[in-house]
Formats: structure tokens, C-alpha cells, sequence
């Protein structure tokens, strides 16, 4: 398998070396970053709906959509990234989704051993230290390869992070920071600042590439030849191009910024007849957290609300239809024009 | 039937990436099967092609993210789209609680619906591909 040690790249390369390598269908490992930042966001989302396309416009902060999934990140070059594109039936490639990333990601894992960070594997697909997220990772299928790409990250900007994404009221934007910060680390702050002038970008792509070869034999060196080249050609024709970044998906009612595993921030609006209901709550391992509901609708009595929240808060999902209904079963509680099918449209993901 | 825990219901055919297909007068709906959700997870996206979009056997004609993985559909039989289940646009989750209901994904118009015998089907068949699969996936 060949190895492309790249280092830095023009931002777009960053990206469209992957999406070539699949679909010319060259099994191989690239380690790069990007020289400069940009937005990222996944194969499905809308991007006036995820980013804060004015914002990125003013810093002249590109966006680009991949062929991964998951949601909008903010990438430069203190993420290191790795890739690897595997033939779709390759026998390294493990069937199960979860044995998939556990074998991919403990060269990963081992990486941040040999320098000091106790990384380990969460399923599905994160790698954490304690409770924070230390890396991102996802797999797209393309062409007939599988890529299956993630960041080793040096040093995070969570200021710029919150600031690309749209988020239409600020107290919301800094609670999204808040979160990211707590549960998103990085291996600076781990280490210490300083551990960086150690663990450089050449040294670290060094490790990977050695963890990587105990899993996949040794690599060979790959250059960039005219057939990766040209389909970066042909593919910065179609993937840099208006129509696929701004291609729309499905309708969108609010925001959800997915943390880490087993936490989503959610931001809800729904038009009910008696009026436009807000949420904004939090699912910490499959349970609503601070909740708060707002709105201009009526309800009597006027505690009601807050009365909704605490029942609400710390419930299962699945338990939320049955909160509900003991709140509308009750005749002193009165919210015209409000069912709870309303409510369901915006307690959910 | 249920193999090994995983519902299957003998009267469908099945494509071998685990797409499940029923006949309907002289159209073909299908969707994900008990096997592929279960192993995908929380599904997120599922991509609705445009209508008439001419689909080839065994070919890929539209996508499906389960939020760790964006995986590929694949057209069962040659023929045409006429329609998608839009419902799933907005309540993706339908493939994962009730994947031969109201989880359906795609109205298909075959060219020959006589392609179908070629899926997977029969209740021995079925559980001899099945099982292999569970085989396979146990791996590594």
C-alpha cells in the first residue's frame, strides 16, 4: 500500500486527495494538513442552514462539503489529518461498523500513548481521554473505496469554531463554545504548549505511519503521478463548485451540534397554531439536559413552563410523550393551540 | 422469519447488500433490511434521487448515513425511480423502527420484473445468505 507523507497542502487538497484516491480506487494512507483554514462540513447538510456563510465570506474562510458524513467542522493546520482509503471489500477491512473504527483507530490510540496522552477507544467512533473527545473521525463509501479519515489535533481555535457555525442568537453561540470546551481536548492541552516544539507535524506523521504499518504491511512511497493529479483537476471542477457546496438537503427546524458521543446540543422552533414554541436542551447519554422552552404562545398557569422543564429534565427520550401527557391531563394546565405532537416536533433530535 | 434475532420476512427478495424488495402490482417498493439497520445504527440521512432516475443493477443510485458511516444504495434491479418516501427526509429513524413499514425508502419501476427472481429469496435461500453474513460480520 502506498503512503503519501505530504505535510502541508493547499486547503482544497487537503480534501479532494482522499475523494481521488477512492475513486480511482488506489488503496493508501495520506498524512497532511492543510495550509490554511477552512470549513468542513458533511455530505448531508445544508450549508445555509450549518454555516455562517457572511462571517466566513468577511475572514475569507472557504467551505467545502465532503463525501463523509457527520457535521461542520473547522479545520487548519494545527489538525493533523490521516486517510485512509481501503477497495470496499479489502480483507483489512472489518464488515462490522464498530470493529471497523476500533482497528483503524488504534494506531491512533497508540500514537497518543508513545507521546503521553491516555487516549482510548468509545464506541462507535471516538477516541477520548477521560471524557473528552481527542479526536474526529468518519468513513464515506466512494467510488468502490472505503475512506476513512480523522484528525490529530494539535491545538483547537473553539473561538473560531463557534463563530463559523450559524447559530441565530449569541447566548446560544456561547454556550455551543462553553460545550466544546469541555468536552473537546486537544494534545497542547494535554501536554502543554510546549510539547509542540517536540511532537511536530514531520515526527508525528512518523508515528502514524509506523502504527498504521503493524495493521496494513509495510507502505510504499507514493508521489503524486498525472492520474491523481488530474482527477484532483477534475474533481476541484465539481466539488469546489456552488452546486454541490450549497446543494440542499432536508428541511431543518433549528440546529443540532453534535459534541461527542452520547452529547448533542439542540436548538428547536416549531410554528404549533397557538403560536412559535423555542427549545434549547442538551442529550447527555440518551437524556434531556437543561432544557429551557420559550415561545410566544399562551399557557396557563404561568409557571407552566418551568413546570414542563423540570418534569422534562434528566427524562429519557423515550419518556418524553409520557411527561407530556400527564402535563395536558392535568385541566389547571391550559396551552391553547399547543398538542402535544407540537411539543414531540420540537423535544427531538 | 427471524434468524438469529433479526426479523426477515420470508416473502420479500433481497438484494445482497441487504435491501429488501416487494412486489406490488407492477412496481417494486424497497428499503433497508432488519440486518443493515441493526448493523448501521441511528440512521441520519437517507438521500431521495430525483423521480425518473434511471437506476442499473447493482449500481449505486443513492446514499444513506447512519451518522458514523456514509454507506451507498444499490439500484436490485434495472428499471426506474418513481418515487421516494419523503417522509423519511424528515424522520430518517423510520428505517430503525420499523424498517418494512413505514421505513420504506424507494418506488422502483422495473424494466423486467421478471429481474426480481434473481434476488436473494425463498426461505432457504434466505437463511443461507443470512447466516453466511452473520458469519462474516463476526470477523476481526
Amino acid at each position: 500500500m502506498k503512503l503519501y507523507n505530504l505535510g502541508k497542502v493547499p486547503w482544497q487538497e487537503s480534501q479532494l486527495i482522499y475523494h481521488a484516491l477512492a475513486l480511482c480506487g488506489e488503496e493508501a494512507l495520506c498524512l497532511l494538513s492543510p495550509a490554511s483554514p477552512y470549513v468542513c462540513i458533511g455530505f448531508h447538510q445544508d450549508v445555509t442552514q450549518e454555516v455562517d456563510l457572511e462571517y466566513c465570506r468577511q475572514n475569507h474562510i472557504p467551505v467545502f462539503r465532503r463525501e463523509v458524513g457527520g457535521g461542520a467542522v473547522f479545520l487548519d493546520g494545527r489538525q493533523l489529518f490521516f486517510q485512509l482509503i481501503l477497495h470496499r471489500n479489502s480483507p483489512h477491512a472489518p464488515k462490522r461498523i464498530d470493529a471497523f473504527y476500533r482497528k483503524f483507530l488504534q494506531p491512533i490510540i497508540n500514537v497518543h500513548h508513545k507521546i503521553g496522552v491516555p487516549a482510548s477507544f468509545k464506541p462507535v467512533n471516538d477516541l477520548m481521554v477521560g471524557q473528552r473527545k481527542i479526536s474526529g473521525t468518519g468513513v464515506g463509501e466512494i467510488g468502490d473505496s472505503i475512506a476513512f479519515v480523522g484528525n490529530l489535533i494539535l491545538d483547537f481555535d473553539y473561538e473560531t469554531m463557534s463563530r463559523v457555525l450559524k447559530i441565530p442568537d449569541e447566548k446560544f453561540r456561547d454556550k455551543v463554545k462553553k460545550t466544546i470546551e469541555e468536552n473537546l481536548t486537544t494534545i497542547s492541552r494535554e501536554l502543554g504548549q510546549e510539547s509542540l516544539n517536540r511532537w511536530d507535524e514531520k515526527t508525528l506523521n512518523d508515528l502514524m505511519s509506523k502504527e498504521f504499518e503493524k495493521i496494513l504491511g509495510p507502505f510504499t512511497f507514493g508521489r503524486m503521478d498525472a492520474v491523481l493529479i488530474d482527477k484532483i483537476q477534475e474533481l476541484k471542477t465539481t466539488m469546489l463548485d456552488d452546486g454541490w457546496i450549497y446543494k440542499k438537503a432536508g428541511q431543518l427546524t433549528g440546529r443540532v451540534v453534535k459534541v461527542r458521543a452520547g452529547l448533542e446540543m439542540v436548538q428547536r422552533m416549531h410554528k404549533a397554531s397557538g403560536g412559535l414554541i423555542k427549545t434549547n436542551f442538551e442529550i447527555r447519554e440518551g437524556k434531556l439536559a437543561n432544557i429551557n422552552i420559550s415561545g410566544d404562545f399562551f399557557c396557563f398557569p404561568h409557571t407552566l413552563v418551568q413546570d414542563m422543564e423540570k418534569h422534562l429534565e434528566g427524562a429519557a427520550l423515550g419518556d418524553i410523550r409520557e411527561i407530556l401527557m400527564a402535563v395536558y391531563d392535568d385541566p389547571m394546565n391550559q396551552i391553547p393551540g399547543v398538542t402535544i405532537e407540537d411539543w414531540m416536533m420540537t423535544i427531538k433530535k | 422469519m427471524e434468524i438469529h434475532g433479526y426479523q426477515m420476512p420470508e416473502n420479500l427478495y433481497y438484494e445482497k447488500n441487504h435491501y429488501w424488495v416487494r412486489i406490488e402490482g407492477d412496481i417494486l417498493v424497497m428499503g433497508m433490511d432488519d440486518f443493515a439497520q441493526k448493523m448501521a445504527g441511528d440512521i441520519v440521512f437517507v438521500k431521495i434521487p430525483f423521480v425518473g432516475k434511471k437506476l442499473q443493477t447493482g449500481k449505486k443510485f443513492a446514499q444513506v448515513e447512519s451518522g458514523k458511516w456514509l454507506g451507498k444504495v444499490y439500484a436490485p434491479v434495472n428499471g426506474e425511480l418513481i418515487e421516494g418516501n419523503e417522509a423519511l427526509e424528515a424522520d430518517p429513524e423510520f428505517i430503525n423502527q420499523d424498517c418494512y413499514g413505514t421505513g420504506w425508502m424507494y418506488k422502483i419501476k422495473p424494466v423486467d420484473m421478471g429481474e426480481v427472481e434473481n434476488l436473494i429469496h425463498g426461505t432457504d435461500a434466505i437463511d443461507k445468505w443470512l447466516l453466511a453474513d452473520i458469519e462474516k460480520y463476526k470477523e476481526h
